[in-house]
């Protein structure tokens, strides 16, 4: 079971991608701040990290840069309400990025492809 | 001394004495100044006085050496005069020059004035004066204009006519410049051609001249090495005068003076008088120049003030642009978050609701009405993007020089020199201009921090067929292989500082724009960063001027 950390600071928004992923049969995380999200890092395991950018205190893309920084093993898919990071060079760092939307195909699609490329890799000799 | 003589009548008719002219009537009643005045050019009364020295006791016998010793004063009396006349003539001229310069700052209008000068009875005399000026560009000294009788009898008609009416030098120089001007220049046309010659021809007698600043007088332009056949031939004399005009070391032009219609021997003093007005009347000229291209660079800041003042009026309309964009998405931001929240939950409920159930249609118009939303939201979002669209059609010499321009400063204090090479005509490119320019920075920036002790960087445009490069070199200690495959991946860095992320977003910025970077270099050798961009085939947007 793939375990996924969702970093995001609107508490409902964590509530409903923690609900919705869990369905996909994952096991996820949530962290409100950075530096929760750093903080759980730091303890556990995880497959994979959906990031919002937009966030009080600590930007997404500084808690990104420092996990691309650590763990460059770790996929990242960059969440936000705003379609114009994708201007901002620091957002290309993450794997995937996807607009919010009550629709969570896309996310799904996005999770599920980056987890299968970490499987094949891993399993190249 | 009684030989016929009639010193020692009182008074005399006309026909006893030849040498009493017509007007000096008074003369032939007035013994006294008749002696004085006429009686010494008379041979009878000279042959007289002469012979009083038979006796050396005789104080009379004195009388010859007085008179040799008075004829001498009176030669010298008659030169004196002719002198202070040249000199009151250049004072006088001077003063009138003097005037003219004070108040015109019309080219024209002063060269007028000093041909003027030199061709009428009144300034020097000389028959025709001719003015060659070094042109703007400073490569030669061009026939600018020449006055003077086009034939014989025009000589002297041409003043003549003005002085009757005893104007001074300035008012004739008015006229002259009014009326005459456009007309003499059009009979001399030919002339003035002739005679321009290149300033790089250091051995052409007037290059020369003007070169050592020192006039000359030519007896015999023949005889003189450096002047074309043609030239002389054009001219039409061989005794000329030229005076370089010269204000503070800078070159003005050469003017040359000549007795063409009378063949009057030019004098020294001819000379000497033309050189002390060559320099106000240079003054001038220079000055008149200085204020036409103040003229000009006052027009060209007017306009470059009026381009300032649109783009300032550009540049207002794009931040009000801009902030409705911000303020558009902060709004999508806040409508955003919780309508995928509502829309979120709405579809996590259906799920687990049997398509029979009542509530499903419920929740259903929630789903569908959340989406409505989003789509209205992307399609707001849309449109305040498309207000500013990120790849736009630049000139890669203009992207070249504005990054060179921002980095200036660092290249200075680095003590590096930079050369900018931009090949001028480059087809416009579509580009997106903020981030193409965060990856040139990005290049030039490494360069820089290549050379730690300064150097020389260059930045170079160049196009071929379809293939457009900007190339970035250095003098620095260069790439060794091994650094050279990692150079473009994240967070790679061979300096303690920076974050290592300048050259592999420079990669993934020319992967979004279909262009490739080529890195040279060999270790100790220098290094060659070259961004390849494809112009589009099908759209022709014509060629910028380039840089």
């Amino acid at each position: 079971m793939a375990r996924l950390l969702v970093v995001d600071d609107e508490r409902d928004i964590r509530h409903l991608y923690a609900a919705e992923l869990s369905d996909e049969g994952y096991k996820v995380e949530t962290a409100g701040t950075g530096s929760e999200a750093a903080a759980l890092l730091e303890g556990q395991a995880f497959d994979l990290v959906v990031l919002d950018i937009q966030m009080k205190g600590e930007s997404g893309l500084q808690v990104l840069q420092k996990i691309v920084k650590e763990r460059s093993d770790l996929p990242v898919v960059l969440c936000t309400a705003f379609s114009c990071y994708k201007d901002d060079f620091s957002s290309w760092l993450a794997d995937a990025y996807v607009v919010k939307s009550s629709d969570l195909t896309e996310l799904k699609g996005e999770i599920r492809r980056l987890l299968e490329k970490k499987e094949s890799s891993l399993r190249r000799p | 001394m009684d030989n016929g003589c009639c010193w020692h009548k009182e008074q005399i008719a006309p026909e006893d004495c030849p040498y009493v002219r017509p007007g000096e009537s008074e003369l032939l009643l007035n013994r006294k100044k008749r002696i004085l005045k006429r009686c010494f050019e008379c041979p009878h009364f000279m042959e007289g006085l002469k012979g009083l020295d038979k006796d050396p006791g005789d104080p009379v016998s004195l009388v010859p050496c007085l008179l040799d010793e008075l004829q001498a004063l009176r030669i010298q009396t008659r030169e004196l005069s002719g002198q202070i006349e040249v000199r009151n003539r250049e004072v006088k001229f001077l003063h009138e020059v003097s005037l003219v310069l004070q108040t015109s700052v019309d080219r024209d209008e002063v060269i007028a004035m000093a041909l003027t000068a030199v061709t009428s009875g009144k300034g020097f005399g000389l028959n025709r004066a001719i003015l060659l000026l070094v042109d703007k560009e400073r490569h030669s000294l061009k026939g600018y204009f020449a006055v003077g009788p086009g034939k014989e009898e025009d000589a002297g008609r041409l003043w003549r006519e003005i002085e009757d009416h005893n104007y001074t030098l300035r008012e004739m120089a008015r006229l002259f410049f009014e009326q005459r001007m456009a007309a003499e220049r059009e009979k001399f046309k030919g002339l003035l051609e002739k005679l321009s010659t290149p300033l790089s021809r250091g051995d052409h007698l007037f290059i020369r001249t003007l070169n050592g600043q020192l006039s000359r007088h030519v007896e015999d332009l023949s005889r003189e090495s450096g002047i074309d056949p043609e030239q002389i031939a054009a001219l039409g004399v061989t005794e000329v005068v030229l005076v370089p005009l010269v204000s503070k070391e800078r070159r003005i032009g050469l003017l040359i003076a000549d007795n063409v219609i009378n063949r009057r021997p030019i004098s020294t003093e001819d000379l000497h008088s033309l050189e002390t007005f060559a320099l106000p009347v240079s003054f001038a000229i220079e000055r008149a120049a200085l204020y036409e291209r103040l003229q000009e660079e006052l027009v060209k800041l007017t306009e470059a003030h009026q381009r300032l003042q649109d783009q300032q009026e550009l540049i207002l309309r794009m931040e009000k642009m801009a902030l409705v964009g911000k303020i558009t998405a902060n709004i999508a931001h806040s409508i955003r978050n919780p309508l995928t929240i509502i829309g979120g939950f709405a579809r996590s409920l259906i799920k687990n609701i049997p398509p029979e159930d009542e509530k499903r249609r419920h929740i259903e118009s929630i789903v569908r009405e959340a989406r409505r939303l989003e789509e209205v939201l992307q399609e707001v979002l849309n449109y305040s993007e498309s207000l500013h669209p990120t790849f736009d059609l630049w000139d890669v010499n203009q992207l070249a020089t504005g990054v060179y321009g921002g980095l200036r400063e660092d290249l200075e204090l680095s003590v590096i020199d930079c050369r900018l090479d931009l090949q001028p005509g480059l087809p416009m490119i579509q580009l997106d201009y903020k981030k193409m320019v965060y990856c040139l920075r990005s290049i030039i920036n490494n360069a820089i921090e290549a050379l730690p002790r300064g150097g020389s960087l260059g930045i170079r445009t160049s196009g071929v067929g379809d293939d457009l490069q900007i190339t970035v070199t250095d003098s620095g200690p260069g790439i060794s292989p091994d650094v050279l495959r990692s150079v473009t991946s994240p967070f790679f860095s061979t300096k303690e500082e920076g974050s290592g992320l300048g050259l592999s977003l420079c990669a993934r910025i020319l992967e979004a724009h279909g262009a490739t970077l080529d890195i040279e270099g060999c270790e100790g050798d220098g290094t060659a960063f070259t961004i390849h961009m494809k112009t589009p085939k099908e759209e022709n947007h014509g060629s910028t001027s380039g840089g």
